[in-house]
């Protein structure tokens, strides 16, 4: 992306692994979540491991979107 | 089964964290929050000291409180907030910086030996401060909807994949980075006061309950591991404080800029 050009030289790396961090968790908490509610709402059994790992590919796509442009 | 072992050892738990007041009667006032303002006190002292004679060739104080300070000011604040906007938020990352940083290592002074931040309510209240000042400071720069894109809406996403993104985003930058935040500090304080504790009551029973020679020996030994953990807990508590500054101060950033 063009107009997607950080700034800064991107020199507070230190965190950016924590941040990762909180994205992972929340990608699979999100869709895990969802899927453990369909699995209660329609009595089925798969959905919920299906959310987790939607969840942490999702994570990892739009991790790649948002970091992995940056050089 | 060894001879001469009496009673069982029981380890330290969660309820070695439930001190008992300072004072009877007065049930607030524990360890925590007589360390917490102990360590205030030694702040205010420290930076009043180093730079109330402000000269060009600096006292020894003056010259410890300049390197903190230019630390958490260049090495945090600048570095990831921009060096157009830092300055406004510098005061509050150096004194969480140096609150969190003594509250720590106060783990590892003789006498006091308890990590404020292992209950966690300190840590909530920390991270909670740090999520409503970036927030606050979004929304103030971007305006409440701007700031809701901003923070929801990944930049280089297909637009397909948009409506599967934007609620990670949500989650990720609004719930769980304060929860993070607070886990990671409280959870390190946590386990590093109950490992310590184990190795050296551990030791001690070894050595003085068991009434063995060989045991005693083994005691001995688990002591001088207590110790290098020691050392290793000091290593974790200054990281600690580093990666909760760090990360207060990156949120803040992104929360700022323009463009993610």
């Amino acid at each position: 992306m063009s107009e997607h050009e950080d700034p800064k030289p991107s020199p507070g790396n230190s965190g950016d692994g924590w941040r990762v961090l909180s994205y992972l968790i929340g990608g699979v908490v999100l869709y895990g979540g969802i899927g453990f509610g369909l699995d209660r709402l329609l009595g089925t059994q798969f959905l919920l491991p299906v959310g987790i790992v939607l969840g942490a590919g999702l994570t990892v796509l739009l991790l790649h979107f948002r970091y992995g442009s940056r050089s | 089964m060894i001879a001469g072992v009496p009673t069982e050892f029981t380890p330290p738990g969660p309820e070695s964290f439930d001190l008992p007041p300072i004072i009877d009667g007065v049930s607030w006032f524990t360890k925590p929050v007589l360390v917490s303002a102990l360590s205030v006190v030694v702040i205010i002292w420290f930076f009043w000291g180093a730079s109330r004679k402000s000269a060009i060739v600096p006292s020894k104080l003056q010259f410890a409180g300049e390197l903190g300070y230019n630390f958490v000011r260049n090495s945090i604040a600048r570095d990831a907030i921009g060096s157009a906007e830092h300055m406004k938020y510098v005061p509050y990352l150096c004194g969480l910086f140096f609150f969190i940083l003594l509250n720590n290592v106060a783990a590892t002074i003789p006498l006091i030996q308890f990590p404020t931040f292992s209950h966690i309510g300190w840590a909530y209240v920390a991270a909670i401060m740090s999520w409503v000042i970036y927030n606050t400071v979004g929304i103030r720069k971007h305006g409440a909807w701007g700031y809701f894109k901003h923070q929801t809406m990944p930049a280089g996403v297909p637009v397909w994949l948009m409506p599967l993104m934007i609620p990670i985003e949500f989650i990720s930058n609004i719930v769980v980075r304060p929860i993070s935040l607070s886990l990671r500090l409280f959870a390190n304080m946590f386990a590093g006061h109950i490992l310590l504790g184990v190795f050296v009551l551990g030791g001690e029973y070894l050595v003085f309950e068991t009434g063995n020679i060989a045991l005693a020996g083994v005691g001995i030994v688990t002591w001088l591991m207590g110790l290098a953990i020691a050392g290793l807990e000091l290593f974790v508590q200054v990281i600690q404080t580093y990666i909760f500054v760090v990360l207060t101060a990156q949120y803040i950033g992104s929360a700022i800029s323009e463009e993610h």
